[in-house]
């Protein structure tokens, strides 16, 4: 199970290789959004540039994916970055989510293909 | 000049393979024109929907034969279409533009041999870019979405996961008394604690069904369906809500839906409120869709709907019978059309054992995408004006 580039988001991966977290962001109006969003809901720009957000957030709702086999859960989230858009993304280490829990966003590199984006307590 | 559904038209509902959707969506109009005791020339409109198994197609007309259609279209807002098709057609009527609307909805999403997860699930071997990452770490299927909307609730208002297991309890006792119901075999709290987790904090027995078939309604002018088959249907109010939830800082995502817009809309046509309302038919695609759709039409406070649930009010026998054909969570997976069926069951006076009550106002519920898409239709045996619901 590795993770390819899709030509679209590869900036995000190029920050994630410095680790840094890249989202995007207006330039326009300046309003930030999660990698995958393709236009301003905001001001209407049909184009969003890429930025490096700080790397923070906060918890706002968790979940757990099971599998069918059995084997660990994946641990997943919806968190708020500082800068405002809302991540869905895979968490570590959170032994105990809240609402409003203090997050950081944590690059693994994997054997095959691209970095994983994880968020751990801060 | 009112509106009403004047014909039901079910197919063979779950496991059911070998038809495509048109072939079912045909199937499904041919009953409900049958039903209704009028013949597919009848038919002046069509309203075709669908699921992820394939569309019908508006060729779905030419599959029926059907000449010299006055309206005629595709109509797709997820799971808020099956209301939104009925509230149409009764526009259509009203305005002269249409006499007699069939819609309908089909899907074929199983297929043999597969499991009902399978169906709707995005795991690959391969994934590419920012949101095939995301999917590689567990965002594969809506259960996903869901359980974050469920978890939201449950951290802002104490809502637990017992209180969504009343209401798959409930909702199964219904089913029990459901012939068509896939899911007949009681549940206890006990049994959806230990059913296995999907996507915690939902459970098992928190998810819906999936099934194939296809459902069809025809509506017609009130005037016209008197003189027809089946007891009529009316079609009193209905209304649409699509919050818009940005994904950022303030999102009210697992919090609110557009029931709080579509259910005031629609009432207020009526000419109802929420006190008015005998029994609920509410888009279960997941237990917490029901809490938080009772909760935003106002059936209780905001938070509360837990505690609703736990009270046993949305059972047999509770004062606000709710999903008594078992919904989508036992009864059968037709999206929109689960709710709008047993609708019609239940206000025809056809519910057999499990006919609640009182059914002199029916409210209807469509959910589409994760909680994105809301639609409402208020039905009732009686014709507005006709004086039944004076003095309630």
């Amino acid at each position: 199970m590795a993770i390819r580039r899709d030509g679209r988001t590869d900036a995000f991966f190029d920050g994630a290789l410095r680790g840094e977290l890249v989202v995007r962001r207006c330039g326009e109006c300046g309003r930030w959004y999660a990698p995958d969003a393709t236009g301003c809901a905001g001001c209407g720009a049909q184009r969003l540039e890429w930025a490096a957000a700080e790397g923070t957030g906060t918890l706002v709702s968790w979940a757990a994916v099971h599998g069918r086999g059995g084997g660990p859960a994946s641990p997943i989230g919806l968190v708020e970055l500082a800068e405002g858009p809302w991540l869905h993304a895979a968490l570590a280490g959170v032994d105990a989510p809240a609402e409003g829990l203090a997050l950081r966003a944590r690059f693994t590199p994997q054997e095959e293909g691209e970095p994983l984006l994880e968020f751990v307590p801060a | 000049m009112g509106a009403a559904i004047a014909g039901l038209g079910m197919t063979e509902l779950g496991k059911v393979y070998g038809r495509s959707p048109r072939r079912l969506a045909a199937d499904a109009v041919r009953l409900a024109v049958t039903d209704a005791g009028l013949e597919l020339k009848d038919l002046d409109g069509l309203l075709v929907s669908h699921g992820l198994g394939g569309s019908p197609g508006i060729e779905l007309a030419q599959t029926l034969g059907l000449r010299d259609l006055r309206v005629l279209s595709l109509m797709h807002a997820f799971g808020a279409t099956a209301g939104a098709m009925v509230a149409h057609a009764a526009m259509l009527v009203q305005s002269g533009a249409a006499d007699t609307v069939a819609c309908v909805f089909a899907d074929a999403p199983l297929k043999p041999e597969q499991s009902s997860g399978a169906a709707y699930d995005r795991s690959a071997r391969e994934y590419y870019g920012y949101g095939g990452m995301t999917a590689s770490q567990g965002f594969r299927s809506v259960n996903a979405y869901y359980a974050l909307a469920a978890r939201r609730h449950m951290a802002r208002y104490g809502t637990t996961s017992e209180q969504l297991g009343a209401i798959a309890v409930s909702t199964r006792q219904w089913a029990t008394m459901n012939p068509l119901a896939q899911m007949r075999d009681p549940i206890t709290i006990e049994d959806h604690q230990n059913s296995r987790w999907v996507v915690e904090p939902l459970h098992l027995l928190d998810c819906c069904l999936v099934s194939n078939g296809a459902v069809a309604v025809v509506v017609t002018r009130a005037d016209r369906a008197a003189d027809l088959a089946q007891p009529p249907v009316h079609v009193l109010g209905w209304g649409q809500g699509h919050p818009g939830h940005a994904m950022e800082r303030g999102s009210g995502f697992g919090l609110t839906t557009g029931a709080a817009v579509s259910g005031p809309t629609a009432m207020k046509m009526a000419g109802i409120t929420v006190s008015d309302v005998d029994q609920c038919q509410i888009y279960d695609c997941y237990t917490i869709t029901t809490l938080l759709t009772l909760e935003d039409y106002g059936f209780c406070a905001k938070g509360e709907g837990g505690a609703l649930a736990a009270s046993g009010a949305l059972g047999p026998g509770g004062r606000l019978p709710t999903n008594t054909g078992g919904g989508q969570l036992s009864g059968y997976y037709m999206w929109g059309m689960t709710p709008v069926s047993e609708a019609v069951v239940q206000a025809r006076g056809q519910g057999g054992e499990r006919q609640a009550e009182r059914n002199e106002v029916v409210l209807v519920s469509g959910n589409g995408g994760i909680l994105d898409h809301h639609s409402t239709l208020i039905l009732s045996p009686t014709r507005p004006g006709a004086g039944a619901r004076a003095g309630r």
